[in-house]
């Protein structure tokens, strides 16, 4: 049983989680970047005329962006069982950060689609 | 820049008159503010910001292309060398370069690291033993423009500048052509 006290320490830390998992995408993605062009995954096409390189990345962007997508939605479904204001308050904080998150999240990878990934 | 400057001032302009002058506070009002000066203007603003940047940094790659020119830099304690591919000719602490052109530093070092910058053209590069960065600067206009190491690299990093000289095109290859006579 989760009492009271615990649950809204949960929920307080459910407010940082959007954006808590732009930063952990962030970090991925930028690991995986540098990986992939220290071992030349950028030269040549596997499928599609996409580069491993290429493959990778947007891999790792659709899960990080299916996980955006998952958070916003059990956010929502928990919002509805809150019962008390402040309950309900942080409940639509954190799912409203969720939303602000996973559009910072289209916004600052869209680079993943288009630019160039390693130095030529 | 002046006119987003502009733009900018003028809108926070406005909302500062919304202290004084109570006919404009009505329009102020805080939905107004939260989703215009918080959420619309930003957006637009970064949007541009980041479009331009993306764009700009594609240009700025150093792709192989009959146009760019290469040269190579040398850092070590305290000095550097400059050395021009497809000539014998090397320069230490002093770089010749056309104006209008593309020029591709292949830049590394044989000691420790330290870093090649001119400030006047572009962005740094460290210079790295065992490693080649490259970054792409050009010259609009002929002239002198000075150059330093902004990594410190020991006793003598202080001093360790170079010059760099924008030639034409022409008084390029005559430039070259004497430092290999020297
Ligand atoms: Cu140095």
């Amino acid at each position: 049983m989760i009492d009271a006290t615990s649950g809204r320490k949960i929920l307080l830390l459910s407010l940082a989680a959007g954006f808590g998992l732009w930063a952990v995408a962030f970090v991925a993605l930028y690991a995986m970047l540098s990986i992939g062009c220290a071992f030349g995954w950028d030269r040549g096409s596997l499928v599609l005329g996409l580069s491993l390189q290429r493959l990778q990345l947007l891999l790792l962007l659709g899960i990080f962006l299916a996980l955006h997508v998952a958070l916003v939605v059990g956010l929502s479904a928990r919002q509805q069982r809150s019962d008390t204001a402040t309950d309900r308050f942080l409940h639509s904080a954190a799912r409203l950060a969720a939303i602000a998150a996973l559009a910072a999240s289209m916004f600052t990878y869209c680079g993943t689609v288009l630019l160039t990934t390693c130095n030529p | 820049m002046l006119a987003g400057a502009t733009v900018i001032f003028l809108a926070t302009s406005l909302a500062l008159a919304g202290a004084f002058i109570p006919s404009i506070r009505p329009l102020l009002t805080p939905k107004r503010l939260i989703l215009w000066g918080g959420l619309v203007v930003p957006s637009l603003g970064l949007t541009a910001l980041v479009a331009g940047a993306f764009t700009l940094g594609e240009r700025l790659l150093p792709r192989q292309g009959a146009e760019t020119l290469r040269i190579e830099v040398v850092a070590r304690q305290f000095a550097w060398e400059f050395r021009y591919p497809g000539t014998p000719v090397a320069t230490r602490d002093v770089l010749h370069i056309p104006v209008g052109r593309d020029i591709d530093f292949a830049v590394t070092s044989e000691d420790v690291i330290h870093s090649f910058w001119i400030p006047r053209l572009g962005g740094k590069i460290d210079a790295i033993p065992g490693h080649k960065n490259i970054v792409r600067l050009r010259a609009d206009a002929p002239g002198t423009y000075g150059g330093i190491c902004a990594e410190y690299c020991g006793e003598g990093h202080a001093p360790m500048r170079f010059i760099v000289i924008a030639h034409a095109p022409e008084d390029y290859e005559a430039a070259l052509t004497s430092e290999a006579a020297r």
